[in-house]
């Protein structure tokens, strides 16, 4: 799994243009928005973008359950595996 | 006539750092060694850094130079294309049906860059984005001296960035970012006048409006100048009286 987490976090670097910050900069459990990476409200946008250009996954941008997916690293990992074994 | 004040200001581009090589740059004695821009962001944080681009970077760096001791200051930004570069990029996206990327559809909007300044800088203050293709300058003066009816001093940036290739045969632009940040003052700084002039030949109109940022660096530079602009068939004059300190 540890391949997958590095394989989005990449992502959301390369999709924010978080310049100054490396993959290993970013912890699997701290919150990605807010605390932690510090990320706001277009950020979520442009990763929900990325997931559907990557993995081909649509989410819904109001939803209670996207905003569990969008908690962590792990959260987002799980999201993916769980649509590739649908 | 209105009197005012110029407080301070600042001008960055690549190369073009100091006073003196903004000196060079209006005596045609300039050649750009390095088209990189040196400018400190340290001022804005890092998450909010990373939206800017070489246009921004220029506004922002000027910014940063004055030092402003309070940053909730009324903001005039005046840029006459804005980011084009991003909206080219954006229409292209489009043309391609991609899917628009939602950062780069917030930053295309023109107030972006004065609008993430004034989020970095907790500045709560009013904050016009003007977009003048003739007499620019002008029109930031002018918004600038409305701002100076209810505040004591108001930041004005003028800044811009070279067209994308595919515009220039439409519009002129410089071939650089650049930058200019002043801060206008009721009180503090050299004196200045802006006075209605006679109006301009069509000939001097086109002088005026072609060469209008360099004659306006060189009013800067000056210790008693003046520049003449023009504005919707009108002209004006702005003069300058520098305080020196005895």
């Amino acid at each position: 799994m540890t391949a997958l987490q590095n394989e989005l976090k990449t992502m959301i670097i390369e999709c924010l243009d978080l310049e100054d910050i490396d993959a290993d900069d970013i912890d699997n459990e701290a919150p990605l928005f807010v605390d932690g990476l510090g990320l706001d409200s277009i950020d979520a946008l442009e990763i929900g973008l990325a997931l559907q250009k990557h993995y081909g996954i649509k989410l819904d941008s109001n939803s209670e359950e996207t905003r569990a997916h969008f908690a962590n690293v792990n959260a987002l990992a799980k999201l993916v595996q769980s649509h590739r074994t649908l | 006539m209105v009197a005012f004040k110029l407080e301070a200001w600042t001008a960055v581009a690549p190369s073009l750092e100091s006073k003196s090589d903004w000196q060079d740059w209006i005596s045609d004695s300039f050649s750009m060694k390095d088209s990189t821009l040196n400018v400190d962001l340290k001022h804005i944080p890092m998450m909010l850094r990373r939206r800017f681009n070489a246009l921004g970077k220029s506004a922002m760096g000027a910014i940063g130079l004055l030092n402003l001791d309070n940053q909730n200051i009324p903001c005039v930004f005046a840029s006459q294309h804005g980011d084009t570069h991003l909206t080219l990029s954006l229409l292209e996206g489009i043309g391609r049906q991609d899917d628009m990327s939602p950062t780069g559809f917030s930053l295309a909007v023109h107030n972006a860059i004065s609008g993430l300044y004034t989020i970095a800088t907790k500045n709560e203050s009013a904050v016009t984005a003007i977009s003048a293709m003739r007499g620019h300058i002008a029109s930031a003066l002018f918004e600038t001296l409305s701002q100076l009816q209810t505040s004591e001093r108001v930041l004005c940036v003028i800044y811009d960035s070279q067209l994308p290739e595919l515009y220039r045969p439409y519009s002129q632009s410089t071939d650089f970012p650049y930058a200019i940040a002043i801060v206008f003052s009721r009180e503090r700084g050299d004196s200045l006048s802006f006075e209605y002039s006679p109006p301009l030949s069509s000939a001097e109109r086109s002088t005026a409006y072609e060469s209008e940022l360099r004659a306006f660096v060189a009013f800067l530079l000056s210790d008693s100048g003046t520049f003449t602009c023009s504005n919707n068939g009108t002209a004006w004059t702005l003069k300058k009286q520098t305080q020196h300190v005895c």
